[in-house]
């Protein structure tokens, strides 16, 4: 390869293949290719690489979509058909009732207390709590129990399991809207664990279980692998918030779970 | 309705990125399937900034990491240096590749590799779209990319000689 012309890189070759580069430039690019026969090679190989992957998977976008996945649509669009049929005030009613229910707790605050270091029973939490979220959090088909569709009687039987009335915040403010919720098995017996997911499909979980601490806990943080959760425990239940998503992210709306929660 | 039907529209793709994805029909079915149904749970939340289906490629994407995460199938991990070259596997360089070594090697690129090489290859997104979709700068897209096109080489028996193009961490004599 005797040329005074530089041999192409990765990355020029890689925004060629792409079809990234204007036109003049692509041209300019094929007068190099051919003093340059490596990256030629190379060129060829990937078209060859991508021609295969094409000729592998292509054809399944011109299969018949099986018929459980265009049902989801189907109902949808159901649903959405006899939304606008019903009568507008139904909707708003629910509004109205679902915000009343969320005021007790509102105009109560955070207050930083004293950071300990977590005691044997926090840290069983933390790692319940993680353990909990990361068996349900992949789950396709059951991710939650009951779903938030029926939000009185999670309520009413989340607040039985667990002998204190309970009731999931809201995360709105943060994009993570209520999936429902499931029992799971805690230290102290059963715990509630409620599912959140925002639009691009992340979720976190609410972790409650009914094991109190004197004197109340400070926020505390325990991360295990990927997932992060942020942990507190009050007079009569413990609090876990957990995700994947940023650490900011995850404080803000365990800081949202703790003003709704008191 | 019209969201519903953009989602619609854009099942025939997700299926074939998640079949490229995770081989096995059945399980790519259920990725488009929970995919479909966050959609369709949050399309009133949906403001439409951007094409529906970039969102719906997030959240499948999103959704494959979690499963992922749980999961992790052989083949993570497999570095470069450590693929051994099977010289039976020589194919004639003007013919196409042998499509059953292609879809082994495939599975047997790390998730991100693979993840960025179906999204620019199979779905024909550009650079700036895949880095978007994949929530990955655009140096981490092509640095995968370069990754996965030289480890699906040597799966295929193809590897480099003396034709190794200069770049960064890949330097030869």
């Amino acid at each position: 390869m005797m040329t005074e012309k530089p041999a192409l890189t990765e990355a020029e070759l890689l925004t060629y293949a792409a079809g990234a580069l204007p036109p003049e430039e692509a041209a300019a690019m094929k007068a190099r290719l051919v003093d340059d026969p490596a990256a030629s090679a190379t060129l060829a190989e990937w078209q060859l690489q991508d021609a295969a992957i094409r000729d592998l998977y292509g054809p399944v976008a011109e299969e018949p979509v099986p018929d459980r996945l265009t049902a989801i649509i189907r109902r949808a669009k159901a649903g959405d058909a006899a939304e606008q049929a019903r009568p507008k005030q139904g909707r708003f009613a629910l509004i109205a009732a679902t915000c009343a229910a969320l005021a007790f707790g509102a105009g109560t605050g955070w207050f930083a207390r004293d950071l300990a270091t977590p005691s044997a029973g926090a840290q069983t939490l933390a790692s319940n709590a993680i353990r909990a979220y990361e068996t349900f959090v992949v789950e396709v088909a059951h991710p939650v129990e009951v779903s938030a569709s029926e939000a009185e009687h999670l309520n009413t039987w989340m607040s039985k399991r667990l002998g204190h009335e309970i009731r999931p915040p809201d995360f709105a403010a943060a994009g993570f809207s209520l999936m429902g919720g499931r029992i799971v098995p805690s230290a102290e017996g059963a715990a509630a664990l409620y599912m959140y997911e925002d639009p691009q499909g992340q979720r976190i979980t609410l972790y409650i279980a009914p094991e109190g601490a004197s004197p109340e806990t400070a926020f505390q943080f325990a991360q295990q692998g990927e997932t992060q959760s942020f942990y507190w425990m009050d007079r009569d239940l413990s609090y876990a918030v957990t995700g994947t998503v940023p650490r900011e992210m995850l404080r803000q709306i365990a800081l949202a779970a703790y003003d709704q929660l008191i | 309705m019209r969201v519903l039907d953009e989602i619609e529209s854009a099942i025939p793709a997700l299926r074939r990125y998640a079949r490229a994805l995770m081989r096995d029909r059945d399980r790519a079915d259920d990725l488009v399937q929970d995919c479909l149904e966050r959609a369709v749970a949050n399309r009133h939340l949906w403001r439409g900034d951007g094409p529906v289906q970039a969102w719906l490629f997030r959240i499948l994407i999103n959704r494959y990491r979690d499963l992922h995460r749980r999961d992790p199938a052989p083949g993570h991990l497999v570095a470069i240096e450590d693929l051994a070259v099977e010289p039976v596997q020589f194919g004639d360089p003007e013919s196409g590749l042998a499509l059953r070594e292609v879809r082994d090697a495939m599975a047997r690129l790390p998730v991100d590799q693979r993840e960025a090489l179906l999204i620019v290859a199979l779905e024909g997104k550009t650079l700036e779209e895949a880095a978007g979709l994949l929530e990955i700068p655009k140096g981490t897209l092509m640095s995968r990319l370069a990754r996965a096109r030289a480890t699906l080489r040597v799966l295929t028996g193809r590897g480099p000689g003396a034709d190794v193009l200069p770049g960064p961490g890949r330097e030869r004599k």
